[in-house]
């Protein structure tokens, strides 16, 4: 079964309704064009200001389209560009979080001498995103593709953006490699896909899947099976993570930051399209879900498990923050695929709001540390957890607001996350997914074990060697993999530091104001030009980030319901046609 | 008009906004610290008088307002703040005493180190508990109610480097939180019972007011004495008052404020604000009624025996709370609130008096003083105007609400009538003693170097004292104004005479044996010692209930808890340990996965993805 049109070319109408996608290219040609002619000292802050600005342009016109168009569906190209409110939340998240991120360049630029030099830093962020935008609007399996590409190949650069780093290289290395078996296990299955569907349409593959199952249903499992490991390895879940802690680990932080929030986001928003889109079909008889349908979201709910339980565990032995923050992202991978897992009941609709919602939460809270990890790992010199002890006496506002963040990633309340984590979890209850709920809780019990270890060395003094959990907390800087050495302090230091405690010591706020890390510099990523003398100075731009992402994560925190409301009440998203 | 009640909200926001002023200020700023958040009290007192005094004008229609906080699937929490005549009279009463407890607080802690985060303190518990007057449901409610809870333990343990001070802060907790379990149940238990899950005071009301909904007796009387026990906890009364004497080791003006005037009354205007649900359930009403009497009169014979200064005010607030818990009990909430309101003046007069005497001589026991009335006047008279009121002696404020409760105890039931006159006779004895051993007779060994404290101490003494000597006229048995306006009902005016002659014969008699035993010393230096040794023992142990929770409680959940250890160290800890080996293992497999090398990686793919095509097809399997 061909399709009649499978090629519809560009109209002047269509332009407009892809303003925003266009406008972000042209923009980033012009600024390729523009990084020659500026001089060189100059380029990289006016590239980032002017890279922000270009974002701020395309949020606002998607900010346009979506009051103009009311909710109304725009399929471009073929019914190949869908471009819907649920793509257009996205979109905004996205470009939201890409500002936030340029911002947090800005912030770092300065300082890290290598890429001080380089507007492609800023620039080639445009079409990353450029490439995440179209991957919420693809509506056929073609354009998926290639906004995944689009979004991977310029990642690819991204991370191996500082050359004279060995650990950048080999990060932007495995990177490609990783990339490519993703790639390489998506068109695999999208082949499959298409061979017994015989359409690249979302909604054609949809329609014509009940058939197909009755002649190839081991091949329409093998199909989904190959794109959903695909497409886990890109938004690093287990056990298809591991790439992710070195790629984090290599790249700079605020490309990281990238990677975490916007390719993880716009991945997962596809398996979201994907699976609601295609995999969600009735059985013959039309009164329930197929049990086919079935098993393929229960893929879905398995790698969920496994990066929830995957992400903490392992998180339990880690003491590099940037490595830390990325098996925190493949708990997170969990948590995010379980709205997409649990479908639609007749109890529960609610996926997608629960899903938007975490998302925003997440790119808050995982902005937000990262920020806060760049300041900090740039005054310890090396991205150990360790370069945070004592971090409440020397910066007390920028340690409050890193509580913050790890509330939220924790869950707890009063954080953005805490509602979350909430919303999804009601929701599993609510579809019945109690074995998913319990997978929830212990993981997220577990994860106050490290996430708490991490406030506990803010308010550590580690200077004057007053706190006696300071020397267990060893790292093996050769080896690179940290190891927590037997006898590490109980949780009651912390207690007693909550308690009040901590207020005792006046007379070593000055002491520890001035606390160098003894031995700085145990990470080979140690940047150059790194200050490290264990003062925490924030750059505005950071500042900023920090910031905003801290009163919106704590704004959320107590205020959940406008946001909510507002997603529940914009959201059009397709539900299967038949 | 209702304009002051509809931005009441920002009562609240300024003490919380005063706290953050301070807590960004950070300990540099002394001076600064006694003004913003004297300010900020200042301002919550202006415009609770504004929101009183439009609640004054006939016919003022209760104003609320909610808003949805959290909508999760059909249900949806929505909170808000109410204003009713009740709560706009909490909220003038809290503000009042708070903004003075600020001032005084400028004097008696200018000296202490961190007298900015104490300020910073006061305002986050006046935030607090103007919160908690406001809450238009149970569940903001709760929240409040535990952050008082906190702000009181942070006061309480204010002097941490003392270690009975992190001892009392720590126990005034957790003997509250029992109480306060209490309370979340029945709070869930509502929840869980109540049409559409509403928590707020309104429907509450409606509900229950109506005696009907899906409550049947049984449960209503559950959940009143739930809600009891969380009174019980918050307004120290038997058998969980353990924690409020205990509690004088913070500072003064925290007594005064928290311990006497507003935090401890939070369990009274809780069983206020719930008055429907206790009217439903006769048998949690009399349990209130008693257990008031009870530790009414068992609080007023501890304080007889005591020798620390505060503690006898302490457990003279707790005989008062059980006088407010008699008056609900006996189903009069006006009896109740109006002695909550006078109580919290000269209550908050006595308590700051107090501090003003302690900070002179640097000393609490009562017999190391004497004779220092002469040295320290205003002290003295202010001391002695809330006294006399505390004592029921005409006209004073505390003597018509008393009144009022006893009118009602001897309508209702004559067994708690005698015994209310009996914790009468005993408070006058008790305050009798107390300022004739502290101000009259010969100058103890620290009296000497005494001197009347500065005048920003005296200033809120003389106006509380102006306050506990009227604030009663707001209610007089042949007038019941208060009655009328709080609750709708209109009480006849009783002017029962035999109650009010035996109302002051009982204070005056108090007065009269104490003087003749103390101040004449009649019977000795030691005048009930000598007669009643057993009983002033006891007394003076106070019953020896820390003991029996000692020896009952403590004792037997430390056992458990070593139990438990046990328990955790050899199972848990075991099962922790199999657990860490194996997550050791998987450690070992994650890390030979984890190796850095990317060829693995691909190999961990494509295991990973057997593995699932496994567990699916298992799963299809076995089903």
């Amino acid at each position: 079964m061909p399709e009649q049109t499978l090629f519809q070319p560009l109209t002047w109408s269509d332009l407009l309704v892809m303003a925003p996608e266009l406008a972000l290219g042209a923009w980033f040609v012009l600024l390729v064009v523009l990084e020659l002619l500026l001089p060189r000292k100059a380029s990289p802050s006016w590239i980032g200001g002017l890279t922000l600005t270009g974002l701020l342009g395309a949020f606002v016109l998607v900010l346009l389209r979506m009051i103009e168009s009311h909710g109304e569906v725009i399929s471009l190209l073929g019914d190949s560009y869908r471009i819907d409110d649920f793509a257009s939340l996205l979109k905004l998240v996205f470009l939201a979080a890409t500002a936030l991120i340029v911002l947090l360049g800005l912030g770092t630029v300065q300082q890290d001498g290598v890429i001080a030099d380089k507007g492609e830093y800023f620039y080639l962020l445009l079409p990353a995103v450029i490439g995440a935008m179209t991957m919420a609007s693809s509506q056929n399996l073609v354009t998926l593709y290639i906004g995944l590409e689009l979004l991977s190949i310029t990642s690819y650069v991204l991370v191996g953006l500082r050359r004279k780093s060995s650990l950048s290289a080999e990060a932007a290395f495995k990177y490609v490699v990783t990339g490519g078996i993703s790639s390489a296990f998506i068109l695999f299955g999208m082949s499959y896909l298409y061979g017994v569907t015989g359409s690249v349409q979302l909604a054609g593959i949809n329609a014509a899947l009940p058939g197909a199952l009755e002649q190839y249903e081991a091949l329409v499992y093998a199909g989904f099976l190959m794109m959903i490991v695909g497409f886990a390895i890109k938004i690093a879940a287990a056990p298809f993570h591991a790439w992710s802690l070195d790629v984090y680990q290599g790249s700079p932080t605020p490309i990281a930051a990238f990677l975490a929030v916007v390719s993880k986001g716009a991945a997962l928003a596809v398996v979201f399209r994907l699976m609601f889109a295609t995999a969600l079909f009735a059985n013959s008889d039309r009164t329930a879900v197929s049990g086919v349908s079935d098993e393929l979201f229960f893929i879905v709910l398995l790698v969920a498990a496994a990066s929830m339980l995957y992400g903490t565990l392992a998180a339990l032995r880690q003491l590099n923050v940037k490595r830390l923050l990325a098996l925190s992202g493949v708990a997170n991978a969990g948590y995010f695929l379980v709205p997409i897992g649990i479908a639609f009941t007749v109890g529960h609709l609610n996926n997608i709001s629960e899903f938007l919602f975490y998302l925003i939460a997440y790119l808050l809270m995982t902005i937000g540390a990262f920020a806060v990890h760049t300041a900090v790992s740039r005054a310890a010199g090396h991205d150990e957890m360790k370069g945070y002890a004592g971090m409440y006496y020397r910066s007390p506002w920028t340690a409050i607001a890193m509580i913050l963040f790890v509330l939220s990633l924790a869950g707890l309340p009063v954080s953005a996350g805490f509602f979350g984590k909430l919303f999804i979890l009601l929701g599993a209850e609510r579809a019945q997914a109690y074995w998913i709920v319990v997978i929830m809780v212990l993981s997220s019990v577990i994860s106050y074990y490290f996430y708490f270890g991490l406030i506990r060395q803010m308010f550590m003094r580690s200077s004057n060697g007053l706190s006696p959990g300071a020397d267990s907390l060893d790292f093996d800087a050769e080896e690179g993999y940290p190891s927590r050495t037997p006898g590490s302090p109980s949780p009651l230091a912390l207690k007693e530091a909550e308690a009040g405690q901590i207020e005792t010591a006046a007379a070593a706020e000055q002491a520890s104001t001035e606390a160098a890390e003894p031995e700085a510099g145990a990470s080979p990523s140690a940047p150059v030009s790194g200050l490290a003398d264990g003062v925490i100075r924030i750059p505005w731009p950071t500042g900023i980030v920090i910031g905003v992402c801290a009163l919106l994560t704590l704004g959320l925190g107590i205020m959940p319901g406008p946001l909510m409301e507002l997603i529940q009440q914009v959201f059009s998203f397709p539900l299967p046609s038949h | 008009m209702d304009f002051f009640a509809k931005i009441a909200w920002i009562i609240p926001l300024l003490p919380l906004a005063a706290f953050l002023v301070l807590m960004t200020l950070g300990r540099g700023f002394r001076r600064a610290g006694a003004w913003i958040g004297s300010i900020g009290a200042l301002g919550a007192f202006v415009l609770s008088l504004l929101v009183l005094s439009e609640r004054l004008k006939p016919h003022a229609i209760d104003y609320s307002y909610n808003f949805s906080w959290i909508s999760i699937g059909e249900y949806t929490l929505r909170i808000g703040f109410e204003i009713t005549n009740l709560t706009a009279l909490m909220l003038v009463v809290v503000t009042l005493v708070g903004l003075l407890v600020n001032i005084y607080s400028a004097g008696y802690m200018a000296s202490d180190e961190r007298i900015t985060v104490f300020y910073g303190y006061v305002s986050l518990f006046t935030f607090s508990m103007l919160g908690l007057v406001l809450s238009d449901n149970l569940l903001s409610f709760y929240l409040f109610w535990e952050l008082v809870g906190v702000c009181s333990f942070l006061l309480v343990g204010f002097w941490y480097a003392r270690p009975a001070a992190r001892a009392a802060a720590k126990k005034a907790f957790i003997v509250t939180r029992i109480g306060d379990a209490g309370l979340l149940i029945a709070i869930l238990l509502l929840f869980w019972n109540m049409p559409g899950h509403a928590l707020d005071f309104t429907s509450i009301q409606s509900i229950f007011g109506g005696h009907g909904g899906s409550f049947t007796d049984g449960i209503t009387t559950v959940i009143a004495l739930l809600i009891f026990l969380g009174a019980v906890g918050k307004s120290g009364q038997f058998p969980l008052h353990v924690w409020l004497p205990d509690a004088m080791e913070g500072p003064t003006p925290i007594s005064a404020l928290i311990h006497a005037a507003t935090m401890v009354a939070a369990g009274v205007f809780l069983v206020a604000r719930t008055f429907s649900i206790f009217e439903a359930a006769p048998a949690a009403m009399e349990t209130v009624a008693y257990v008031g009497a009870f530790t009414a009169i068992f609080a007023a014979v501890i304080a007889l025996a005591q020798n620390d200064l505060k503690r006898i005010l302490a457990y003279s607030t707790i005989s008062q709370l059980g006088y407010m818990m008699v008056a609900l009990g006996l189903g009069t909430m006006t009896g109740a609130i109006f002695h909550l309101f006078t109580h919290a003046f000269f209550k908050a007069l006595l308590f700051l008096a107090a501090g003003s005497v302690i900070h002179a001589v640097h000393t609490q026991d009562i017999r190391e003083m004497g004779g220092i009335g002469s040295r320290m006047r205003v002290t003295a008279w202010t001391f002695a105007i809330g006294g006399l009121a505390l004592a029921g002696i005409p006209p004073l404020s505390g003597f018509w609400s008393k009144d009022a409760i006893l009118t009602a105890a001897l309508e209702h039931n004559p067994l708690l009538f005698g015994v209310g006159l009996a914790t009468a006779f005993l408070t006058a004895l008790y305050m009798t003693r107390l300022f004739v051993l502290v101000f009259l007779g010969k100058s103890g060994s620290k009296a000497g170097e005494a001197k009347e404290s500065p005048l920003v101490m005296t200033i809120p003494l003389i106006a509380l004292a102006v306050l506990a000597a009227i604030a009663g006229f707001v209610e007089l048995p042949w007038n019941g104004w208060l009655s009328g306006w709080l609750t709708d009902e209109v009480i006849e005016p009783h002017g029962s005479v035999a109650v009010i002659g035996l109302s002051i014969a009982a204070g005056l008699l108090g007065m009269l044996a104490g003087w003749l035993l103390y101040g004449k010393g009649i019977a000795g230096s030691q005048p009930l010692a000598s007669r009643l040794p057993r009983m002033v023992k006891l007394a003076e142990r106070k019953f020896y209930i820390d003991e029996l929770y000692e020896m009952v409680f403590v004792k037997s959940l430390r056992g458990l808890g070593a139990c438990l250890a046990a328990f955790d160290t050899y199972v848990i800890g075991g099962a922790v340990k199999l657990a860490g080996s194996a997550a050791g293992a998987a450690g070992k497999l994650g890390l030979r996965l984890q190796n850095g090398q990317v060829q693995t990686y691909g190999v961990a793919a494509v295991l990973g993805v057997v593995a699932i095509a496994v567990v699916v097809i298992g799963r299809r399997m076995l089903s």
